[in-house]
Formats: C-alpha cells, sequence, structure tokens
C-alpha cells in the first residue's frame, strides 16, 4: 500500500502556498522586527510572523490550522461520511502562548485549547480522533510517519496530517540566553550564518491509499514511498550523525530505494553550528558513494523561518511544486557554504529548472528526535 | 497481529495509595526522592513530571536501583510514547513570567530542555539508551489511550520490537489551576503527581497463556460509552482510581498498568475494557484480555 496525497494547504509569512512558493523561488526573506513581543527582553529581535493584525489574539496557530483544514478538506473533496479519518497535528509549542499570557489574577485559559482537537474539529467534523504530536521540530515528519502506518495496517480510510506553531516568547528567550548574538536572518549551511529564527506558520494535507485515488478516477500530488523515525538517544540538543543517519537508511528501507535513486533534498538546514555542519555531513556520507552527481540539495527556513512543527510538512509541500514546476528554489540566505557541503550539490544564487521525480525531506528536533521522508512524483 | 501484549508495567506515586492488585511495581516516592530509585546523576533540573515519568519507566524496564548501565538489548528497536499534557505547562508559564520582569538573562539554559513538551521522552531514551521512535502525545484526556494506541502501532508497523509508553502529570500551582479549569466531570480529588509506564510488545509466538493482550482501540466521541466512565470495570474489582485525582494525560496509562496487573494471573476473568476521557477531548475505551480466553471469546 502506497499513500498519496490529495491535498495540501499551508500558511507562512508570505501568505498561502502559491504565495510562499513564489517567493521561495524569487529568493526572498520573510524575516521582519517582532511584532506583538519585545524583543529587547528576549534576546530575540527578528521572526518570520504571519501578519493577522496588530492586536496579538488568542489561539493564533489554531486559527491558522483550521484555516489550512478547511481549504485542505475543499481541495482534497475529502468525504468524511462511512469513512475512518484521523488526523494527526505535529507541534512544537502547542498553544503554550495561552500559558505565557496568563497573568496573576487572571482566569487560567481552558486546557482543551492548549491541543488542536476543537481545531481541527470546527473545520472537520466527522474526523474519528485528533493526536496532537508534541515533537518538536521533527513534529510533522513524525505525524506523516505515523499517517503512512494507519493507512498501510488498514486502521484509517484518510489521514489528515497536519502542523502549526506561533512564537512564544519562553522559547525566544531561551534562543537568546543561548546565542552568542542576535541574529536577523536564518542563513542555512552558510558559513556566515548566526543562529536560527523562528517561523510561524501552519500547514494541512490529506493522504489516502493510492488505490483507492486511482480506482476513483481522482489524481493526486504526490506519493509518500516512506518515512523514516529514530532518536539519537545520544543529546537532547546535539544532534547526532548516528541518529540522523539511521532514520535516512529507514526512509529508503522502508520506500524500497537506494541513495541513488533520490533525486532532491530539501534538508532540515537551521542556520546553526549545531545542525547544519553534522547535516551536511550525513548528506555526503549517504550519497557521494553512491550517486554521481547526487542529488541537489535546498532548504526553506531562510525564506520562512523554522517553522517547528509545520517544518517537516512545509518543506513537503514545497517538494510537490517542485514535482509539479520543474523548478527548484535556491536556499535563500546561502551565499558563502560551508566545507562540508563540499562534493555536495547545495541550490545558490537562483532556481534551477529541472524534472525531479524524488525529493528526501528531512527534520530533526530537540530530544535527538529524527525524521526523513521520501516522496515521488505521481505524473 | 491486531493485538499487541502487555509484559510490565509501574506505576510512580506517592502519598496515600489506593488499594492496588497485587504484583503492580509502585515507585511511592515524592518527585524530589528519585534519586533515591534513579542514582543521582543527571538529574539536575529536571521536572517533577520527567522524574516521576523516569521511576516509572526503571520500574517496568526492571532496571536495579541506580544509574542504568549500557542501553538495553534491541535497543534501535525500542521506541519511546509520552502522553503528558501539563508535564512542563509551569516551566513554560515561569519562563514567560521571569521574562515579562526581567529579560531572556533570567532564563537558565540549564532548564531550558523543560520549555519543550517532549522532554520527558527525550530524557527516557537518553537516560536508557532507547533509539527507536520516540513520540509524545498532548492530547488531552484521552492521551493516554492515544499513547498506548501509538506504540501498538509502532510496533504493528514495523518500527518497533518494544515500547515503552508513559503516562505522566505533574501536581504544582500550574496544573492544579489548569484542572480546576476543566469540566465537571474532572473533578472530584485533588490533583495529584502521577506516572505510569507499560510496556508493549508483539505477542508471543507461539501464544503463551496468560500473555495479556491489549487492542481493539475505539474512539467514542464526546460521549463516554456503556457502561459509563464513572462504573468502569477498574471499580468492580476492589480498586478505586478516583482517590489519584484526574490522571488527565496518565490516566489511561495508569487505567492500564493497574488492569493488567488484576488480570494477570486471574482465572475468573478473561478481559476488561479500560475507559478514558472527557467530554471535551472524547473518550477512548481500548480491551484487555488474557490471550487464551480472548481466542475463545
Amino acid at each position: 500500500m502506497t499513500a498519496v496525497i490529495t491535498g495540501c494547504e499551508l500558511l507562512t509569512c508570505f501568505g498561502n502556498r502559491q504565495q510562499t512558493f513564489a517567493a521561495l523561488l524569487a529568493g526572498r526573506c520573510g524575516a521582519a522586527p517582532l511584532r506583538h513581543l519585545d524583543g529587547t527582553r528576549l534576546g530575540v529581535t527578528h521572526g518570520y510572523q504571519i501578519a493577522d493584525g496588530n492586536e496579538e489574539l488568542p489561539l493564533r496557530p489554531s486559527r491558522w490550522l483550521a484555516r489550512c483544514v478547511t481549504d485542505v478538506v475543499r481541495a482534497a473533496r475529502l468525504d468524511v461520511s462511512g469513512r475512518r479519518i484521523s488526523a494527526l497535528v505535529g507541534t512544537g509549542l502547542r498553544e503554550i502562548r495561552g500559558l505565557e499570557r496568563w497573568g496573576p489574577g487572571d482566569l487560567p485559559p481552558d486546557p482543551a485549547g492548549l491541543h488542536f482537537a476543537e481545531a481541527v474539529r470546527s473545520a472537520l467534523p466527522g474526523v474519528a480522533e485528533v493526536v496532537t504530536l508534541a515533537n518538536a521540530c521533527a513534529a510533522s515528519g513524525h505525524a506523516l510517519a505515523l499517517a503512512c502506518d494507519l493507512l498501510a495496517i488498514g486502521e484509517a480510510d484518510a489521514v489528515l496530517v497536519a502542523g502549526c506553531d506561533g512564537l512564544a516568547a519562553s522559547m525566544l528567550a531561551l534562543m537568546g540566553r543561548t546565542a552568542a548574538a542576535p541574529a536577523e536572518r536564518v542563513s542555512p549551511f552558510d558559513r556566515d550564518r548566526k543562529g536560527v529564527l523562528l517561523g510561524e506558520g501552519a500547514v494541512a494535507l490529506v493522504l489516502e491509499p493510492e488505490e483507492a485515488v486511482v480506482a476513483e478516477g481522482r489524481t493526486a500530488l504526490g506519493r509518500v514511498l516512506g518515512v523514516g523515525l529514530s532518536c539519537d538517544a545520544h543529546h537532547m540538543t546535539a544532534p547526532d550523525p548516528v541518529g540522523i543517519t539511521r532514520a535516512v537508511r529507514d526512509a529508503h528501507r522502508r520506500a524500497g530505494i537506494t541513495p541513488g535513486d533520490v533525486e532532491l533534498v530539501i534538508a532540515h538546514g537551521t542556520g546553526t553550528a549545531l545542525n547544519d555542519p553534522n547535516e551536511a555531513t550525513v548528506l555526503r556520507e549517504v550519497f557521494t558513494p553512491h550517486a554521481s552527481p547526487g542529488p541537489l540539495v535546498t532548504a526553506i527556513k531562510g525564506a520562512i523561518g523554522h517553522t517547528s512543527g509545520s517544518a517537516v510538512l512545509h518543506s513537503v509541500a514545497v517538494a510537490l511544486d517542485i514535482f509539479r514546476t520543474g523548478r527548484v528554489p535556491p536556499i535563500t540566505g546561502l551565499h558563502r557554504p560551508i566545507d562540508e557541503l563540499r562534493g555536495l550539490r547545495p541550490v545558490v544564487g537562483g532556481t534551477v529548472t529541472a524534472a525531479m521525480r524524488r525529493a528526501q525531506v528531512h527534520g530533526f528536533g530537540f530530544g535527538g528526535v529524527n525524521s526523513v521522508g521520501v516522496l515521488e512524483a505521481t505524473s | 497481529m491486531t493485538a499487541v501484549a502487555v509484559t510490565a508495567f509501574a506505576l510512580a506515586l506517592s502519598g496515600q495509595l489506593p488499594r492496588l492488585p497485587d504484583g503492580l511495581p509502585v515507585a511511592g516516592h515524592l518527585p524530589e526522592e528519585a534519586h533515591l530509585l534513579l542514582g543521582r546523576k543527571g538529574l539536575l533540573a529536571k521536572e517533577p513530571a520527567t522524574l516521576l515519568a523516569l521511576c516509572a519507566a526503571h520500574l517496568a524496564l526492571g532496571v536495579p536501583p541506580g544509574r542504568p548501565t549500557p542501553p538495553p538489548p534491541s535497543a534501535d528497536l525500542t521506541a519511546v510514547v509520552v502522553s503528558s499534557n501539563l508535564g512542563n505547562a509551569h516551566s513554560v508559564r515561569t519562563a514567560a513570567h521571569a521574562v515579562r520582569h526581567g529579560s531572556y538573562r533570567d532564563i537558565s539554559p540549564l532548564a531550558g530542555p523543560n520549555l519543550s513538551a517532549n522532554v520527558i521522552a527525550g530524557t527516557i531514551a537518553l537516560r536508557y539508551g532507547l533509539a527507536g521512535a520516540n513520540l509524545t502525545a498532548c492530547s488531552g484526556a484521552a492521551g493516554g489511550l492515544q499513547a498506548l494506541r501509538l506504540g501498538a502501532l509502532l510496533l504493528r508497523a514495523g518500527r518497533a520490537e518494544r515500547v515503552v509508553v508513559v503516562g505522566v502529570e505533574p501536581d504544582d500551582a500550574t496544573a492544579r489551576a489548569l484542572q480546576a479549569a476543566r469540566g465537571p466531570e474532572s473533578h472530584g480529588a485533588p490533583p495529584r503527581a502521577q506516572a505510569a509506564c507499560v510496556i508493549l510488545e508483539a505477542p508471543p509466538t507461539p501464544p503463551r497463556r496468560n500473555a495479556l493482550l491489549l487492542g481493539r482501540f475505539t474512539h467514542h466521541g464526546s460521549r463516554p460509552p456503556d457502561p459509563p466512565h464513572h462504573s468502569s470495570a477498574l471499580r468492580t474489582f476492589g480498586t478505586d482510581l478516583s482517590s489519584l485525582g484526574p490522571g488527565y494525560g496518565a490516566d489511561g496509562v495508569v487505567r492500564t498498568a493497574v488492569a493488567a496487573a488484576w488480570l494477570r494471573g486471574r482465572t475468573h476473568c478473561s478481559w476488561l475494557r479500560v475507559t478514558s476521557g472527557d467530554r471535551s477531548d472524547g473518550y477512548m475505551s481500548a480491551r484487555l484480555g488474557q490471550f487464551e480466553r480472548r481466542k475463545a471469546e
């Protein structure tokens, strides 16, 4: 059983899916001074934010998620009646902004609003279950893996797999506390990188078994050949190449491919000293012995920021647009590649036009959680 | 394979205990006493929820007291799934408060990991060397049973040979206020810090007498299944868990651990249904039963 993607909608600092892909192709950077939070207190001055008003509304990630789910249900013509539909929502920071804004003397927020069941049900009332997976920056990659598993063992007829996150003061302050100097933009794999910045966003995809979609004469946007998972069990914050490599091998095994079959990698690429050299080293070790000239490598966090729980599915959405258009956006913010990228083919300076059929998408997170997905074009 | 085997279980909670079944390991430590079971090393700046989760996992894994030695066999194929809603809520609130009245310089980098909800699952993986898939469900009152369901899914999808499932909630000022803001069915005894661990594996082949199987996870929406939540089977065998207070994200794992201990070795009862949830988050149930009876039924 292969899972196909029958719908995909998203929100980023640039807007919807079309607007976001256009901005990526143009090499735009969506970073801006913080809107609702005091950068001087946080030690972080910039972020990649969704412009949804001057006042900070409550439950912003839930609103974005509900909007993406509404749009994707319509676009995929997802029929709930008589079908078992599960929803898996990946998130790094949940709705903890509500906890942060809860001051002394205020009524506590409704704890049911910390997770996303209500947001999903408001847009998809017939959903059987809503799982909120708080798997840090790899959350929606884990959600994607479990969605494939649910379809493979026949426990769901369709799965809504999603992600969402907004900025949170506690996490920004921790980033400010541990950064050498505040960054104003993310520069993945660049020698002059200053560190990571958070991005706001949401994303929702519909996954269905390919057989059913074909039988009904419907079209799909792409195939999920396999998703590999691992946990480093090595260090809470420093990624471990051994753990990442295990996730890559697991993904290839599940997808039934060899490294030579991968034409494009959408890397995690956070613009940090912890991630970038490690990730590039893993890519070199996995691909250079097998494939010549090896896959193109791009990354999207220089354009839309680190969208945390949405990050992996944002990369998946971009892969689908690359399949559709044959245009690979450059790594926004990369000018002087780090040494570890040598022998790989990063997309630098401008868009590359090339028909792509198979893409590998990375997402790694705090706690050593790793997810690697392999996608394939359907047309 | 549709059901999975429950091979070990344990609780971690302190204070006055309800009558619990024989054969259920209980770490009766307060979070601040966790080092008595876990050893002192590596516990600095860990939250109470993480400490209790480690205690429950430690007992269920059968690790001798003290810091664990090298990773167990097939560590790459041992997954961890945690359910907790409020585990790090107090840390988040405390950090936000510190920033509101000061700046990022008032944040402790040592306590930084506690700002991520998956700190509990990550800490369990790191301490015991469990390098399989690592999941954290923050799904409200049905989260405990959901974590067990995800654990079963990891086994059935060939992602793991063994899954350490933990449900845990703390008891602090933030947790208490949030619990009080939940629906009326969660009110009763005050909340109490609690953790449970249930270890899942593939069912034994050939089938073994007295093996406990967990499966048939069912979603019931906002109405509790019949029989109603509060007359669940746990009452009928003489364990009243209501004195533990609302388990919230821990509840489904706590109930499964208690029910598994009760069923093991019983001859007059072959299976029971574990129910958890609330009106706003929805109800879930799962079936826990002994191998031979289950097949005959």
